[in-house]
């Protein structure tokens, strides 16, 4: 008994506060518009680009972001978390917005700059579902997407 | 209470063994700490903004910014920031929100963890052959949100306006590492460019330190640094809006209580992340105004009327003269907090853009 009290009070001090994890359905619906965000504009920038480097990029990003999407909706679909048809929160798409506002090289640049914003922020969500997601199933498919999105970063890093 | 002391067990068994896993993992579990209770309201309206600065407040809204003191920290680094809603603004005007190509960036690591890189930007098209003056830059987000992309207009501005090279340092984010990591970082990335600036065409007799609120902090506390460890002072510092004084009784903590996009509220949010305990506050390298502020180099101070840590900026110049520092500290009208990089839409924001360019341009031109 006194161990117990013990070890939990020594729980509290490396942990300070309750974990308040996104839930299930929350992850989903974040990581699902990331997803979204991340296929449309890569869309929009291969309709116009001229750069080999960003062709590539997007269409690799095209065919990764839907693996990702595959992957969340195999683990909700096992672990009964019902999946909505992803949507693009105001912020994602105002940024697609004014993607099609731009033309050649400048949409070529302001996708790179909001690739490297969106990735960070991805990495975040992922990051953090995968360490402590409530959903067991979610929280693999979290962890395995974590450093699909740091080669992204990579990748970014050099363009 | 048995039961109790059971489930506790529960959760030291998974916490250890997420341990063993993983320390990532745990530090990653950080950015899921729940916020802490709001402090106690305070009634007092903030001053009313200059109708350019409202419309882009107004754009943040609009994006469905959620109060970031209500947050866990990974809710808080997805939700739109004051650059977005400047970018939304522009856009609607029929500004481009591409990048401006008149420089060019490349990210660098400083060190081995994931964040500790920088961007550097550069001059496309240099001014002439000689090295060029360098800028090491801090980005803001109370050391908890934001990074280098959020804040790409100070420095992108400063390079195209002064031809020098500007480094735009990332650093460990707090609550997965928490203060003095931020400092610490900061302090290396500095070193690293004193040694390096030259294999980039960076003179490094002319370096200035620069920053936007938690990096406004960073800029004077690594300036103090480099006097305590006799490395090479910078020839300037700028200090956009820092967080310099950790009283909670200052003027603008009380009539900037209510302002956006920043709140006396958030204030107390990320000092609840960035800090190992409460006490932290009072070390100098976060409340300014204590430091030991004797033989720092010029300094430029830059605050809004609208913004909770106005009065820091102002204590902060109060304090660096009171120790025979040379300080300019203005306090822009009409504006708020974030205003620095949104120059595209308000007028404020040029204002102090040009003022800041005009004080870096001619600390490095007296060299």
């Amino acid at each position: 008994m006194k161990i117990y009290a013990l070890l939990a009070a020594t729980a509290f001090v490396a942990s300070p506060a309750i974990a308040q994890v996104m839930s299930a359905p929350e992850y989903v619906a974040t990581a699902g518009a990331s997803d979204l965000y991340e296929r449309t504009s890569a869309q929009t920038v291969l309709e116009t680009t001229a750069n080999p480097a960003i062709r590539s990029f997007a269409t690799m990003m095209l065919r990764a972001h839907q693996q990702s999407t595959d992957m969340v909706k195999a683990a909700a679909m096992q672990a009964h978390v019902p999946v909505d048809p992803p949507m693009l929160t105001p912020t994602q798409d105002e940024m697609i917005t004014e993607l099609r506002s731009e033309t050649g090289p400048a949409r070529d640049a302001a996708y790179v700059a909001q690739q490297r914003a969106a990735h960070g922020q991805a990495l975040t969500i992922q990051k953090a579902y995968a360490a402590s997601g409530t959903v067991a199933p979610l929280q693999v498919a979290a962890a395995k997407i974590v450093p699909i999105v740091q080669m992204h970063i990579a990748m970014l890093m050099k363009m | 209470m048995k039961l109790i002391s059971i489930k506790s067990l529960g959760v030291v068994a998974s916490f250890a063994l997420g341990c063993s896993l993983s320390t990532l993992a745990v530090a990653q579990s950080a950015t899921n700490i729940a916020p802490p209770p709001p402090p106690p309201a305070v009634s007092t309206m903030p001053a009313k903004p200059a109708a350019d600065m409202e419309a882009v407040l107004d754009a943040h809204a609009a994006l469905g910014a959620k109060p970031i003191e209500t947050l866990t920290p990974v809710a808080a680094r997805i939700q739109p920031s004051a650059a977005d809603a400047t970018k939304a603004l522009m856009r609607a005007k029929r500004i481009s929100t591409a990048p401006d190509p008149a420089v060019v960036t490349q990210d660098i690591a400083y060190g081995g963890d994931a964040m500790q890189y920088a961007r550097i930007y550069k001059p496309a098209a240099p001014r002439g052959n000689g090295p060029m003056p360098v800028v090491v830059y801090y980005h803001g987000g109370g050391f908890v949100i934001a990074d280098v992309n959020t804040y790409d207009a100070a420095p992108r501005l400063l390079s195209k306006q002064l031809g020098a090279i500007v480094v735009s340092v990332e650093y460990r984010h707090a609550p997965e590492f928490r203060f003095p990591a931020q400092h610490d970082d900061a302090a290396s990335a500095y070193r690293w460019v004193l040694q390096n600036a030259a294999s980039w065409g960076g003179d490094p007799a002319r370096i200035a330190l620069a920053g936007e609120s938690a990096g406004g902090n960073l800029a004077v506390a690594t300036a103090i640094y480099a006097r305590d460890h006799r490395l090479m002072l910078p020839l300037h510092i700028l200090a956009v809006y820092p967080i310099a004084n950790s009283s909670k009784t200052l003027p603008s903590r009380v009539d900037s209580a209510n302002a956006k996009p920043l709140n006396a509220a958030m204030l107390d949010w990320f000092g609840y992340y960035y800090t190992r305990t409460t006490t932290d506050l009072m070390d100098p390298r976060l409340n300014l105004v204590k430091a030991d502020l004797r033989g720092l180099p010029p300094a430029t101070i830059v605050n809004a009327q609208i913004d909770p840590l106005r009065s820091d900026g102002e204590t902060l110049a109060q304090m660096m003269r009171a120790a025979g520092d040379t300080v300019e500290q203005r306090t822009f009208p009409g504006v708020t907090h974030e205003f620095f990089g949104m120059a595209k839409v308000v007028r404020g924001a040029a204002n102090a853009n040009d003022y800041a360019v005009q004080r870096l341009q001619a600390a490095f031109s007296a060299r």
